[in-house]
Parts: C-alpha cells; sequence; structure tokens
C-alpha cells in the first residue's frame, strides 16, 4: 500500500490522515512480543468493545497504553486490579483516528509465582553482592531505647502484638507509631516515607512489623527501594513480617529479624523485673563497697595502734636480751673459770703477785670456793 | 555543663563505683565522693524505671481513606 503525499513548493507534505496510515503500516511490522508491568487505570465496562488499561514500569514509571477485546479479556477470568504485575502478549498497534501509540493486547497472564521468585533472587544476589545482607553490617540494638519507632499496618494485629509486647516487658517505654500501606502497588513509598520519618523524629530503634499474608502481599518487603531504605537507616532496624517460613529481603537487610511482631516488641525493650533486680543488686553492692571499705581502713588503723602500743616493751625486752648475751660474755672472760681448776689468784697489797715477795710478806690468796691471807716462807 | 547521662551511662557508671568500691582499695575521701555519686546515679536509675510514663505516640495518619 502506498501512503499518499502531494508535492507544495517542492515540499513533499502528508495529510494527517495519510501520515497516521503510514505509521500504522510501518508499525504492524513490528513482531508481536511478551511485555512485562504493572497494570494501572483499568477500565472496563459493559458496553465498551475493549478493555483498556496502562501497563506501567514498576522501575521507573514509564506508561504504556494497553487495549484488548472485551470479550477476550473476560475470557481469561483474570478478575486484575490495579497494582498487578503481568506479562501481556500483544504487538505494537496505531490507533489512526487519534494519533495513539498502544499495545493491542491477544493475551495476558499474571506475573507468575515462579517469575516472582526469579525476579527475587536476581535481587537478592545483586544485593548480597554489594554487601548489603552482610553481618559486618549488623548493629546492636540500644539496651534501653529511649524512643522506638514502629512501621505498620494501621489496624494490624501486628501492631497491637509490638505494643502488647513492649508495654508488658518495659512500661516506661516511649513508641512512635507509623502507619504505611504494608500490601498493594502503594505500600513500598509509604513504608519508606514512614521510615525517614521517623528517623528524622529521633528514634533510637525501628520495627517494622507486619502479619503473615500471601507470597503477593509480602512483595513489598522485598521492594529493593524498601531493602535500601531499611539498609541506609541511620539507627537499627527490627523486622517482623510475615510468619517463621517467609523471608522477605528486608529480614535479611534489618539488623534484627524477628520471627513475629511479639518477638520484636521483646527484642527492643529490656525486662523491667531485671531491670529493678539488677538495680537492687547495685545498690547493695554500693552499700555493701562502701562498708567493707570503711571496716578495711579500720583494720587498718587498729592495727597501727596495736603495733604502736607494743613497740616501748619490745625496746626495753630487745636491750634485756642484748644486756644478758653481753653477760654471758663477760663471765666467759672472768677469771672465775680458771680458779674452778685449782688455780689462784695472789695478791700482796693489793697488786698481783707475779715474781716471789720478800719473806714475811703478808699475802691475800683467792681460791675458787673463797680467799685467806699468808705469810711468805 | 554535662548532658544528663542515658539509663545506659548511669548504669554503667554505677556498675563501676560498685566494683571499686567493692575492692574496698578507695582512699576514704575518694569514699565520700564514690559513694554519693553511686547513691545519685541508683537514684536516677530508679527514677527513670519508675517514674517515666510509657508513651504510644501515632503520627499523623496520612492514608487517608482507611479507618482507624
Amino acid at each position: 500500500m502506498k501512503v499518499e503525499s502531494i508535492e507544495i513548493d517542492g515540499r513533499k507534505v502528508f495529510s494527517v490522515r495519510a501520515f497516521n496510515q503510514g505509521v500504522a503500516l510501518w508499525l504492524k511490522r513490528l513482531p508481536t512480543v511478551w511485555v512485562e508491568g504493572e497494570v494501572t487505570e483499568l477500565r472496563r465496562q459493559e458496553r465498551w468493545a475493549s478493555v483498556f488499561f496502562t501497563l506501567k514500569d514498576p522501575e521507573d514509571g514509564a506508561c504504556l497504553s494497553v487495549q484488548m477485546a472485551r470479550g477476550q479479556f473476560d475470557a481469561l477470568r483474570l478478575e486484575l486490579v490495579d497494582g498487578e504485575r503481568v506479562h501481556v502478549y500483544g504487538r505494537p498497534d496505531f490507533y489512526e483516528q487519534r494519533g495513539e501509540f498502544l499495545l493491542r493486547a491477544m493475551s495476558i497472564e499474571r506475573y507468575g509465582l515462579g517469575a516472582h521468585l526469579a525476579a527475587l533472587e536476581r535481587l537478592k544476589q545483586k544485593l548480597a553482592a554489594e554487601g548489603l545482607f552482610a553481618a559486618a553490617r549488623k548493629r546492636p540494638l540500644p539496651r534501653i531505647p529511649r524512643l522506638i519507632g514502629l512501621v505498620t499496618g494501621n489496624d494490624a494485629a501486628a501492631k497491637r502484638d509490638v505494643l502488647t509486647a513492649i508495654t508488658t516487658r518495659f512500661p516506661p517505654a516511649h513508641v512512635l507509631v507509623a502507619e504505611a500501606y504494608v500490601q498493594g502497588p502503594r505500600a513500598v513509598s509509604t513504608i519508606v516515607a514512614a521510615i525517614d520519618d521517623l528517623c528524622a523524629r529521633g528514634v533510637d530503634v525501628l520495627i517494622v512489623a507486619r502479619g503473615g499474608g500471601s507470597f503477593e502481599d509480602l512483595l513489598p518487603f522485598s521492594d529493593e527501594r524498601l531493602i535500601r531504605a531499611v539498609v541506609s537507616c541511620p539507627v537499627p532496624v527490627v523486622s517482623a513480617v510475615g510468619h517463621e517460613q517467609d523471608t522477605p529481603l528486608v529480614d535479611l537487610a534489618a539488623d534484627v529479624r524477628a520471627s513475629t511482631p511479639s518477638v520484636a516488641g521483646r527484642l527492643v525493650v529490656p525486662d523491667i523485673g531485671e531491670l529493678r533486680a539488677w538495680l537492687d543488686r547495685a545498690h547493695g553492692g554500693l552499700q555493701r563497697g562502701a562498708r567493707r571499705t570503711v571496716e578495711s581502713h579500720q583494720r587498718r588503723v587498729t592495727s597501727a595502734a596495736e603495733r604502736l602500743h607494743r613497740a616501748p616493751a619490745l625496746v626495753l625486752e630487745r636491750r634485756r636480751a642484748r644486756l644478758a648475751a653481753t653477760r654471758g660474755r663477760l663471765l666467759a672472760l672472768s677469771p672465775k673459770a680458771t680458779l674452778e681448776r685449782g688455780y689462784a689468784i695472789v695478791r700482796a697489797g693489793g697488786a698481783f703477785v707475779r715474781t716471789p715477795p720478800a719473806l714475811g710478806t703478808p699475802i691475800a690468796v683467792e681460791v675458787a670456793e673463797g680467799s685467806f691471807g699468808a705469810l711468805v716462807e | 555543663m554535662t548532658a544528663e547521662p542515658t539509663f545506659e551511662e548511669a548504669q554503667a557508671e554505677l556498675e563501676r563505683i560498685v566494683e571499686r568500691l567493692e575492692r574496698g582499695d578507695v582512699g576514704l575521701d575518694e569514699l565520700t565522693t564514690l559513694w554519693e555519686r553511686g547513691e545519685e546515679l541508683y537514684k536516677r536509675c530508679a527514677a527513670q524505671l519508675t517514674e517515666t510514663q510509657g508513651k504510644i505516640e501515632e503520627l499523623a495518619k496520612r492514608l487517608g481513606t482507611e479507618d482507624v
């Protein structure tokens, strides 16, 4: 088919109709393909021949108009709602009357569990390779938080469970609760906003809680934006999402993973009973320690005093002992021991006699048992 | 001025004081200072446990249509 144009002043000019026809013709040569995206603005009415919706790229929000014959759409029995992720099989088409580009759908498949799992696994590998799940990144929780932030659905049992656990275990706790959608297309952005808001209000620990739900319900908790918000959160994050067996990626990114919302509540606060018991022990220790210190000083003073009292007696005793020893040595030197062996000391006129004196000289003789006088013959 | 210590800081300081006193090797003049400080920390911790009123605050609703 030839698109007609006319020559005006040597210029090739197309009518709008011809132009659109040409574009449509050209587009028809493109192949039929599968396109993946989120369903938004789904419009279906009984009196319309077609169903319309916009397919939106979940990453950057790029949009594509999709049209499908209503009979075909209804026959699929998909019961699609806004926000659901689908694969659309169709070919590019051009609505000539309005000059609008669209994808003419021939089939739609709900984005399957397998596709979700594969995408999750890819994201998990990527984030793990960045080190976002590394054990070294995990921060310890404050022992006694000043202000606890809680992100949860507005009427969720999860919220009640967390709050009950916190206030039972530690009644003085101060909790700031921010609500968010915890499923559906707006969950990620509201949860991220709640995290930022709570951090800006100075919480020192954060809990992200959600009760159990279907695989799809929990998908926002594996969203890359949410994961990055948790990782870059300036305070430690406790995740309590779904049941024990669910492992949304937020569990890997959080500093602590709690198996249930109640457990998360118990993890962030200390037990007030234990704290009181500790305080009583510390107080007792303070009294005991002070007493012990005083007593040890008293003992030292007492023993010093005793030593002081004993000191003069000790000096006397020592002198006495020295005297006795001196006396012993003195005794050993006296001539008495020699006299005992039978020698005698002879004195004449008070002097020792060393040479024989003149006859008739009176002398004094000292022997062991006594002394007597005599005359020299 | 130093800022009011948190419970954790007060707790840690009280623990250190009790340990020192229990060793009994503190001078008498220092004992008075330590003991008074210990009592002060004890009272502060006890007050935080008993007098601090727990609070649960809900941030302003931004989700609009949902019931509270």
